[in-house]
């Protein structure tokens, strides 16, 4: 009995490792991302726009302003957030932050469908950069999914 | 006997308080231990954030637009220029009639041409951007109106109209209703539209742009100076500092 338990609490932790580094992993580049569009926004400098070219329309747009915030510096903060939970977590092992960190992340979802539906169907206008985020955000949820069923499998065992 | 007993006794309290000196301090030493890993993970976050963000400010800023010197050509003959022109005081505006931003800006410069009319020169240069599929045609639009001396009304209508023609595949269509609404002659206007005079004008355009140094749209430059107002109030107050150093 001790031995299965032990071996259990062994494997949860390889697996909020792997876990754990996915996600820094995520914010990370979504961080970087939405503060590159969040810099070039403040000091009006043109995006390096690769791919489909709608960069300029969509950050110009109405809709790249939420509350006189560019979205962008929304989603820089949205991930600077998430990295930081996750990052308190590996250092605290609080279990809170990391509930929080992945529960957020369904934020971060909805989020980039209302952006990404705005790009296809309102401004008809695809930017790259805003793109990256819907995915990181995107594969972000999925790995919020994902800990949260390990985390209630690995409970089950132990 | 009692002696004894008593000595015995405090040997063991003595025993017992060095193990709990011992334990204190083999915690303390832990204690330590952790803090100094926990301070030195969280500053190497901090720095590897820092420097990641750092060095993306870095390479928004290595854009010529922030740092070259520009050369922008004095006003000529060939210049499109609203306002006095015996004034001293020079604005030169770098655009794009499809850039989504220069249309954003479309109403702060109307209102600063109208505001300092008679006391600024106003001159509109065209920067065409490549990615803008309908920019070059909406150029040559401006110049087939400014053939027939309509420059400034054309100017304003592909500024007013621009979320209608900017991605829009039939754009000549629509520049010929523009023509039409501005009593134009449109046959005129149609064959000027293509007339290998003003693409070469077109070209000449972004050609003396890029000499320029100008690698984005809109650009400012007042007197010579690169501005980058982010209002009307930024707009004006440095129109007012020119006007006032040439009092």
């Amino acid at each position: 009995m001790m031995h299965s338990s032990q071996l259990s609490t062994k494997s949860w932790q390889l697996t909020r490792n792997v876990l754990l580094t996915i996600g820094l992993v995520l914010s990370l580049i979504g961080f970087f991302d939405a503060t590159y569009l969040t810099v070039t926004h403040y000091a009006g400098t043109e995006l390096n726009c690769p791919l489909f070219g709608g960069c300029e329309t969509v950050t110009t747009s109405i809709y790249s302003m939420v509350g006189g915030i560019p979205v962008a510096l929304w989603g820089a903060g949205y991930y600077l957030t998430v990295l930081v939970l996750l990052l308190a977590y590996w250092d605290s092992r609080y279990e809170v932050l990391w509930r929080i960190a992945t529960r957020m992340t369904m934020l971060g979802f909805l989020a980039a469908l209302w952006f990404v539906f705005l790009q296809l169907f309102v401004i008809h206008a695809v930017c790259f950069y805003c793109m990256i985020s819907a995915g990181t955000s995107t594969l972000l949820f999925v790995w919020g999914v994902w800990a949260w069923y390990e985390r209630i499998a690995w409970r089950n065992v132990c | 006997m009692e002696l004894t007993q008593g000595d015995n006794s405090s040997k063991k309290e003595n025993k017992y308080e060095a193990k709990q000196e011992e334990r204190k301090r083999t915690a303390a030493a832990l204690q330590k231990k952790k803090t100094l890993k926990r301070v030195s993970f969280w500053t190497f976050v901090i720095l590897l954030l820092g420097g990641g963000v750092y060095g993306i400010i870095k390479l928004g800023d290595a854009s010529p637009s922030s740092q070259a010197a520009f050369l922008v050509a004095p006003v000529s003959s060939q210049d499109l220029v609203m306002g006095s022109s015996t004034s001293r005081v020079v604005l030169i505006e770098y655009s794009d009639f499809q850039c989504p931003a220069c249309g954003a800006y479309y109403p702060l410069v109307k209102q600063i041409t109208s505001e300092y009319q008679g006391r600024i020169q106003f001159v509109y240069r065209n920067f065409p951007l490549p990615q803008h599929k309908n920019a070059k045609l909406a150029i040559a639009a401006a110049y087939a109106a400014d053939k027939q001396g309509r420059f400034w009304e054309m100017h304003d209508a592909l500024f007013e109209h621009q979320p209608s023609w900017a991605e829009s595949n039939n754009a000549e269509a629509l520049f010929i209703t523009y023509a039409g609404d501005l009593h134009l002659n449109v046959t005129q206007f149609t064959s000027d539209l293509h007339s290998p005079e003003i693409q070469q004008r077109v070209d000449s355009d972004y050609e003396q742009a890029v000499k320029a140094g100008i690698n984005s749209t809109p650009s400012f430059f007042l007197d010579g100076a690169r501005i980058q107002p982010q209002n009307y109030d930024a707009f004006k107050s440095a129109i007012d500092k020119e006007l006032a150093a040439h009092a």
